[in-house]
């Protein structure tokens, strides 16, 4: 079953990579329907890894995020399905060119590091951690979309205020869709990420972990949080211009990026993928 | 037999002309039905759109379809025929139908690429398909056409790039705002091009227009024109800060709107992006406009800029619009070629000779006890029985060969029989038995230029050259599909 596990997350893996390509070749060539072929292809591979976490998961005989592989394919896997969501919602095209390569980033470290399940170290043994990772992914998903379209949203700005149309007409989802895409990934993800913290510190707090609240880790989650939190504000406000909007998305998506891939493994004292 | 097309359209006629030819839906079922009660062709469908009258016949001379086209469009319009004469066109053959293809697939369009002419075309064929207009070659052909039509605009991204500068506008402010529901646009002076703009984003359902002129009465003009409300120009200053696009195209030498002004309007809108359109030449719009945070600024250079880039890519396109036309005329072109008396003959032999040869073979073992002669004389028996029986047939599809509506015979055969056309290896080869056996009469004769009033070319042969000499199952390689029949 092992086996099979991976066989599906590596066919996972050839699909994203053939839907970026198609994406790829959809922009060049501007053919409408290429567009929908990637997302067909895209939704193949997350069926395919929905199946390989699953029997992953019924292998280990546990929820599957433990070590670096686990947790990896999971966020690939929940940024995936947020963006399937969010695209069905809103039609917006050109999304999945930010989306896939950062999946095919993330699965490509999560092959590299394969390891077999192992088993919980004792601190992850308890229900409040495995509802902080779900709520987590949730959130991870939908702050990454918001990340990608806001990159779009900067580089589609640059690019008409200095009139060089050529790769954005016809190419690129209008300024005012992507914003609101920032917006509305932003409004869905801001309530899971407080509601994985609150599980976090809750968890923290059970366990007495020393000196939880200054953990760099910690730190960073509550600027990220706060960032996001502005945002939302502002937003309703209307105090910011969608560059701002897009500026706060991208700071946040660093945020994240720090936290998952140096603040967690480098910097914090306690909080562990159980690797 | 030809497929015919004859009429005008915005390339060859002034809207004077197009008017006074277009057809409503009586009066296109009512021409199609004359020309068919006439004996002119077996197949008419009537076109009728704001660019363009078209009439489509499947007929066997070319030159009459045309001229009784020609006649029956112009009583109906009024006009003498050799009025309209110059701004008809017509095509037969290849020509005729990689046309009706060019325009479903909007390559004839006043404006190419538009999706219109598509709705327009089904109903037209549906109209002449309910009023029983159209047979076997237009069921088929029209429904092509629309197949084409979906596939060009599928493959390609014809239509999608605006060409002219006042469809410029609209895109770049497309590509700002999303849609332009709850947008204002302010529109300073009154040129041709910022009302043509005007228009255009009205079609996409802008909500306000404001108008500014110098002098009142022309704003007032222009405002009622597109639907707008007229604003004293005095107060430009106060309106641009409610305006999401400003279109500016006045005479005045200097800058109308500058920098600071721009900066003013900003702090009533907070950060709602502006896009700034100059069309004026010299400008109105401050260049150093483009660098208010939330502004966007276009002169008429990057909009002509832009529709220099769309037509560079719409020709390419077009090109690969092209191209699909020709692959889909030839897939046309073989199935118009299966519904020829003399490779259908040889179709149907081979296909009852294969039955022969079959059954004979497979009765061989049974067989086994007779002796070499009576083996001989069982397949000459069942040759002979096989020719009896096909004689007739063969003798009468030749004899309707010269009449109109043979092909509804070729097509009741090889539907009864179930015979298909096998690859397109095999068109070259009944090319060749054509060429040799019935010279000059081709269902569709490629090539064949617009006929002119001129007398009959080549195309326009007596329908006797249709008698076919007896065909030989050896030019064409046929076979007996399993499954099915095509468009029965």
């Amino acid at each position: 079953m092992a086996q099979t596990s991976v066989i599906l997350i590596w066919l996972a893996y050839l699909l994203y990579a053939a839907a970026f390509a198609v994406f790829l070749i959809g922009f060049f060539t501007q053919r409408p329907w290429m567009n929908r072929l990637g997302l067909i292809v895209a939704a193949a591979g997350l069926v395919a890894q929905t199946l390989g976490l699953i029997l992953r998961g019924v292998d280990a005989g546990r929820f599957p995020f433990v070590g670096l592989y686990e947790s990896l394919v999971l966020v690939a896997w929940a940024i995936v399905l947020v963006w399937h969501v969010l695209e069905s919602f809103t039609k917006i095209k050109a999304v999945g060119l930010y989306v896939m390569p950062v999946v095919l980033v993330l699965l490509t470290i999560a092959l590299i590091s394969y390891d077999p399940p192992q088993d919980m170290v004792p601190a992850l043994r308890s229900d409040i951690v495995v509802v902080h990772v779900i709520v987590m992914l949730v959130a991870i998903g939908c702050l990454y979309v918001a990340g990608g379209a806001a990159i779009i949203y900067l580089i589609e700005e640059r690019l008409l205020h200095r009139r060089k149309t050529g790769g954005v007409l016809g190419r690129l989802p209008s300024l005012a869709a992507l914003e609101r895409l920032i917006y509305h990934a932003t409004l869905l993800g801001l309530p899971f990420l407080t509601m994985g913290m609150a599980a976090g510190v809750i968890r923290a707090e059970t366990f007495k972990v020393p000196d939880w609240a200054t953990d760099p880790m910690v730190l960073l989650s509550g600027a990220a949080w706060v960032v996001y939190l502005v945002l939302i504000a502002g937003r309703v406000r209307g105090d910011w211009s969608g560059r701002a909007v897009s500026w706060l998305a991208v700071a946040g998506l660093v945020l994240l990026l720090v936290i998952r891939f140096a603040a967690v493994p480098y910097l914090s004292g306690f909080h562990t993928y159980g690797g | 037999m030809h497929v015919v097309v004859a009429g005008i359209s915005h390339k060859t006629a002034s809207l004077e002309l197009r008017e006074r030819l277009a057809l409503d839906e009586d009066a296109a079922l009512r021409l199609s039905q004359e020309l068919l009660d006439e004996g002119v062709a077996c197949e008419v469908v009537a076109l009728s759109t704001c660019n363009r009258t078209e009439l489509y016949l499947y007929a066997r001379d070319s030159l009459a379809a045309r001229q009784a086209a020609l006649q029956r469009l112009a009583r109906h319009a009024g006009v003498e025929q050799g009025e309209l004469e110059p701004s008809l066109y017509s095509y037969s053959g290849d020509g005729a139908i990689s046309h009706l293809f060019r325009v479903t697939s909007s390559l004839d369009s006043m404006v190419v690429g538009e999706a219109q002419i598509v709705a327009q075309l089904k109903a037209a064929y549906q109209m002449a398909c309910d009023g029983g207009c159209t047979a076997v070659v237009f069921n088929r052909l029209f429904r092509h056409a629309l197949e084409v039509g979906k596939r060009v605009r599928t493959e390609t991204a014809i239509g999608e790039r605006p060409v002219s500068v006042s469809s410029a506008a609209v895109e770049l402010a497309l590509q700002v705002f999303g849609k332009l529901r709850d947008h204002t646009v302010l529109i300073v002076g009154a040129g041709e091009t910022s009302e043509l703009t005007a228009t255009h984003l009205k079609a996409h359902g802008i909500e306000k227009i404001l108008v500014a002129n110098r002098t009142l009465d022309t704003s007032m003009e222009l405002a009622h024109r597109v639907g707008g409300e007229a604003v004293r120009f005095e107060d430009l200053e106060g309106h641009l800060s409610r305006a999401d696009i400003v279109i500016s195209s006045t005479s005045a030498p200097h800058y109308v709107i500058t920098r600071e002004t721009v900066e003013r309007a900003f702090k009533h809108r907070k950060h709602r992006p502006m896009f700034l359109i100059d069309i004026a030449v010299p400008r109105d719009l401050d260049p150093e406009i483009n660098r208010v945070r939330d502004a966007y600024l276009y002169d008429i250079d990057d909009l002509q800029h832009v529709v220099e880039h769309n037509r560079h890519e719409r020709e390419k396109d077009a090109a690969h619009a092209e191209r699909i036309v020709e692959q889909e005329l030839a897939s046309m072109n073989e199935w118009l070629r299966s519904l020829e008396v003399v490779p259908t003959i040889a179709m149907l032999r081979e296909a009852v000779e294969d039955i022969r040869r079959s059954e004979l073979s497979r009765l061989g073992n049974r067989l086994g006890d007779l002796t070499e002669d009576q083996r001989a004389r069982v397949d000459m028996l069942t040759t002979s029985i096989v020719n009896k029986i096909l004689h007739v047939p063969t003798v009468k599809m030749k004899e309707v060969a010269g009449r109109d509506q043979c092909y509804l015979y070729v097509d009741a055969v090889r539907t009864l029989f179930d015979l298909e056309t096998g690859e397109e290896g095999e068109a070259p080869a009944a090319e060749a038995d054509r060429g040799e056996e019935a010279p000059g009469e081709a269902p569709a004769t490629p090539g064949e230029a617009p006929a002119q009033p001129a007398p009959p070319s080549t195309t326009a042969q007596p329908p006797q050259t249709e008698e076919p000499p007896a065909p030989s199952a050896g030019g064409t390689v046929h076979h007996l599909r399993g499954t099915g029949t095509e468009d029965a």
